[in-house]
């Protein structure tokens, strides 16, 4: 190793030995030190283990630096890099605005900027049979940041929450790291990916506190119908448990079901609302989520969840002050048309992503997307040659074809693959076709 | 199916109590707190010494050349996307770059993770090194973020004490008292939070010592790195990284003055590459895949920040905290019930000592801040909260005119609540 002058480590400790004659004599002196740090932390290993950044990142290492095509990102939902899906100017110029005022440059409070938790309170409350005020929100650091705190506030010992299998494994990772309990339920792919409500009620026990969905669905791409979020809300009541309502794909729906939050059954059961700016406004960059208590009853308020949140907030990380301050603008400024556009393009994407899949043979499709911006497909193993799992089938489609898809084992379905259409469409078609060929290349010869 | 016969049995609601000891100690709720207490029909502005912020007065602006770099960024497009765990290629570049200027070693892009600000730095450091049965030395008084979140993650924390008569230095006799074969790491934050002190290349080199000796890393907390306005400059610790390892920690929400654009470092400067080889940046960079991430076109702007910022701006930042840290430590010496065994220079606090004996009917240092709050809308944090009962931590990093204010009005409160004189 070279210091800044070029000189070698010996030299530059021998420097340092002319420099500072007494520090020289500790310098490796008769025995190498003994470092006693390094040991790992038991529950960072087990929460890694369900990283699915790493997973993707790891498909991107396979890729091959000499292939001449562009590389099709199918692997992980980030629209933003695409200019069909780039986000309202009205949204940039808040940021812009009030980053140069000055007046958003100090640490917020730990329940967010006022101005924006009441922003957040008036646009939930639209859509909503009742109103949820101001105190009712914490903003937090993106969507991913509400789940961690939903997590530590809940991990009461002995305490066990109940996720959606396949799912979003930032759950488990967060459960995990603060010792918390998590058991899987199924969706089920032959009814829309509908909760299996029967599995939820086997699972539970008297230690269960919350059961987790995420509507619009990542990564199965569906809507959940009215009648069928009133009966996970009287699941949830007969259980004794919230619900925590993962919606930052809210009204990111493009098919025949509109969007209907869980808040509606609020009076049901106790139901806390995440969301945030990342997947509507197409700027997961910019880290602006909420948690909600959306509850009339005010049963959350009485059992302190919010102020939990609110707890674990003060020791934890602020969103950025000057984009908590643009939320109020973000939201009001932005015009109906981006959102349409935006959701245009979306089923236009998601209907291509469709039909080039329904012309794979060893791909099959359950249940055509119609919201969020994933879709969750089987793979047929015995139809191809030398591909052994879902996470081989994705290292070398990674590899040959430059394209990337998420393995379903990331996600809690072994041989399943999550893909997603929000990709500028002819990238997405490009991308779909080499996966094709792929599969043909690969396919077991017709005897 | 609404409240229909029986009540239901809620089952959620029981408290973590990781996170109830963790909350504890957060100077956050309690610096909040004192602001709840404050006279509302007060007319006279309230003076806000509680807490590190200058960012709301005007003559602390951030540079310009910073605010065009962020506008920048943000509608450039390109930064809106999700960022890598490690962060954004180019800040990590420049932060490097940033560093080695002032090292006898290169830093490489490598070394460093881009983080949500110091705070989040501390979280991540904390969990990477909660090994079952570990501990860490923390510095008393000291910036409770550590203890909460060391608390939250299960990892045994220890005090060693900052000696008031030695300029705060680190009582280094009880670090090595206090150490043990369980013990990992100490904790070092320099220029310091909350006595205001910078610490000398010879204080650091025999904390680095200290540290080979008895086979611990090093956490150098320097997220007031240059903040240094009297005789003493500032020096990294990395320059010790020889020595024994060390784990840079930084931001640009001191220097900068932007504390609510959330962006820090976490950097290994070690020359030797012990902290690599027992994959410590490894781990932080695990738990930032799982963790929250500094907004992106924030990280997008770092280098353009770190580049047009002229040495002017700095320089000009520094003159007015000299100014106030001056008015503050003059003003202080004005009132008898406190006395201030050093005078700050560098960072943006002082600990200053609280004699009860001679004020009547306050008994201790949050019963002053209280009553403080309430009758002269002056906010100063309680002594407590850091480690250290009857003492006060008092920010000047504030409008001159509004400081001055504010401690006419402590010493006013100081005198109606001083105990009469008697008269032999």
């Amino acid at each position: 190793m070279h210091d800044r002058h070029g000189r070698t480590h010996t030299e530059s400790k021998y420097s340092l030995a002319r420099s500072a004659p007494h520090l020289a004599l500790m310098e490796n002196g008769g025995e190498a030190a003994k470092w006693r740090f390094g040991a790992a932390n038991p529950a960072l290993e087990a929460a890694g283990r369900h990283n699915i950044r790493s997973l993707v990142h790891d498909l991107y290492d396979c890729l091959d630096r000499t292939d001449s095509r562009s590389v099709v990102p199918l692997g992980h939902g980030d629209p933003s890099v695409f200019a069909c899906f780039r986000t309202a100017a009205a949204a940039e110029e808040a940021v812009v605005a009030t980053a140069l005022s000055g007046k958003h440059n100090n640490y917020a409070r730990a329940a967010g900027v006022e101005e924006a938790r009441s922003a957040v309170a008036e646009y939930l409350s639209r859509d909503l049979p009742y109103e949820v005020t101001a105190d009712d929100v914490v903003i937090t650091a993106g969507c991913n940041h509400a789940i961690e705190v939903m997590m530590a506030v809940l991990a009461a010992p002995g305490a066990n929450v109940l996720l959606p299998r396949p799912g979003f494994p930032m759950y488990e990772s967060r459960a995990a790291l603060c010792g918390l309990e998590f058991r899987h339920f199924d969706l089920l792919p032959d009814k829309g990916w509908e909760v299996d409500l029967h599995g939820v009620e086997a699972v539970a026990d008297e230690s269960t506190v919350a059961m987790v969905i995420v509507n619009p669905n990542n990564p199965c791409g569906c809507v959940y119908s009215y009648d069928h979020l009133a009966k996970i809300a009287e699941t949830a009541r007969k259980l004794g448990i919230l619900v925590i309502s993962d919606e930052v794909y809210d009204h990111c729906v493009f098919g025949s079901k509109p969007f209907v939050p869980m808040g509606v059954f609020g009076a049901i059961a106790p139901v806390v609302t995440m969301g945030g700016i990342s997947k509507r406004w197409m700027v997961p960059g910019w880290r602006l989520g909420w948690i909600a208590a959306t509850d009339p009853n005010g049963i959350l308020r009485d059992k302190k969840i919010i102020e939990s949140a609110i707890g674990y907030r003060a020791i934890s990380v602020d969103p950025a002050t000057f984009i908590q301050g643009a939320l109020p603008q973000i939201i009001a400024n932005t015009e109906q048309t981006f959102f349409e556009n935006a959701m245009n393009v979306l089923r236009e994407a998601a209907e291509i992503c469709y039909q080039k899949l329904k012309e794979i043979e060893c791909v099959t499709c359950p249940h055509k997307p119609e919201g969020s911006m994933f879709v969750m497909v089987k793979l047929d193993l015995s139809c191809l040659d030398g591909i052994h799992d879902d996470v081989d089938f994705c290292s070398k489609v990674a590899s040959e074809e430059s394209v990337l898809i998420c393995p379903g084992s990331g996600l809690g379905m072994k041989d399943w693959l999550r893909i997603t259409f929000a990709v500028d469409p002819p990238l997405l078609e490009d991308g779909l076709e080499r996966v094709k060929s792929f599969c043909k290349r690969h396919g077991k010869p017709r005897r | 199916m609404e409240n229909g016969g029986e009540a239901t049995k809620w089952r959620f609601g029981a408290a973590n109590p990781a996170l109830e000891a963790a909350g504890r100690q957060s100077i956050r709720s309690i610096v909040s707190g004192l602001f709840d207490s404050l006279d509302k029909s007060d007319p006279r502005p309230v003076a806000p010494l509680g807490h590190g912020d200058p960012s709301a007065f005007a003559c602390f602006r951030t540079a310009p050349a910073a605010e065009d770099a962020i506008a920048t960024a943000a509608l450039s497009g390109k930064h809106n996307c999700y960022s890598r765990a490690a962060g954004v290629e180019e800040a990590r570049s420049a932060v490097a770059a940033h560093l080695s200027r002032e090292l006898p070693y290169d830093v490489t892009a490598g070394d460093v993770v881009i983080t949500a600000g110091c705070n989040h730095a501390i979280e991540i450091m904390m969990a990477v090194l909660a090994a079952p049965g570990a501990n860490v030395l923390l510095p008393r008084p000291g910036y409770p973020l550590y203890e909460s979140r060391a608390a939250l993650c299960g990892l045994e924390f220890r005090h060693f004490d900052l000696l008031p008569d030695k300029a705060w230095e680190v009582d280094l006799d009880g670090v090595e008292a206090l150490a043990d074969e369980n013990t990992v790491a100490m904790v070092i934050v320099n220029p310091n939070n909350p006595c205001g002190c910078v610490y000398s290349y010879h204080h650091l080199a025999k904390i680095a010592e200290t540290a080979r000796k008895l086979g611990i890393l090093v956490i150098s907390d320097e997220v007031y790195d240059h903040c240094a306005f009297g005789s003493k400059p500032f020096v990294p610790m990395g320059v010790f990284g020889e020595i024994a390892p060390v784990v840079t920690m930084g931001g640009i929400s001191k220097r900068w003055m932007v504390p609510g654009w959330r962006l820090g470092w976490i950097v290994a400067t070690d020359p030797c590459g012990v902290l690599r080889e027992k994959k410590v940046i490894q781990s932080v960079i695990d738990y930032r895949a799982i963790s929250v991430d500094p907004v992106t076109f924030v990280q997008g702007a770092l280098p353009q920040i770190i580049a047009n910022t002229d040495k002017a701006f700095f320089e000009n930042a520094m003159d007015v905290m000299r100014k106030t840290a001056e008015i503050c430590y003059q003003k202080l010496m004005d009132i008898e019930c406190i006395t201030c065994p050093h005078k700050p220079d560098g960072s943006m606090f002082v600990m200053v000592k609280l004699d009860l004996s001679s004020l009547d009917g306050i008994h201790d240092d949050v019963d002053f801040c209280s009553k403080l709050a309430r009758e002269e809308s002056v906010v100063i944090c309680p002594g407590i909260g850091l480690g250290m009962k009857d003492w006060l931590r008092i920010t000047f990093a504030v409008d001159p005119s509004l400081l001055e204010d504010g401690l006419e009005r402590v010493k006013s409160f100081c005198k109606r609540h001083g105990k009469t004189k008697e008269v032999n």
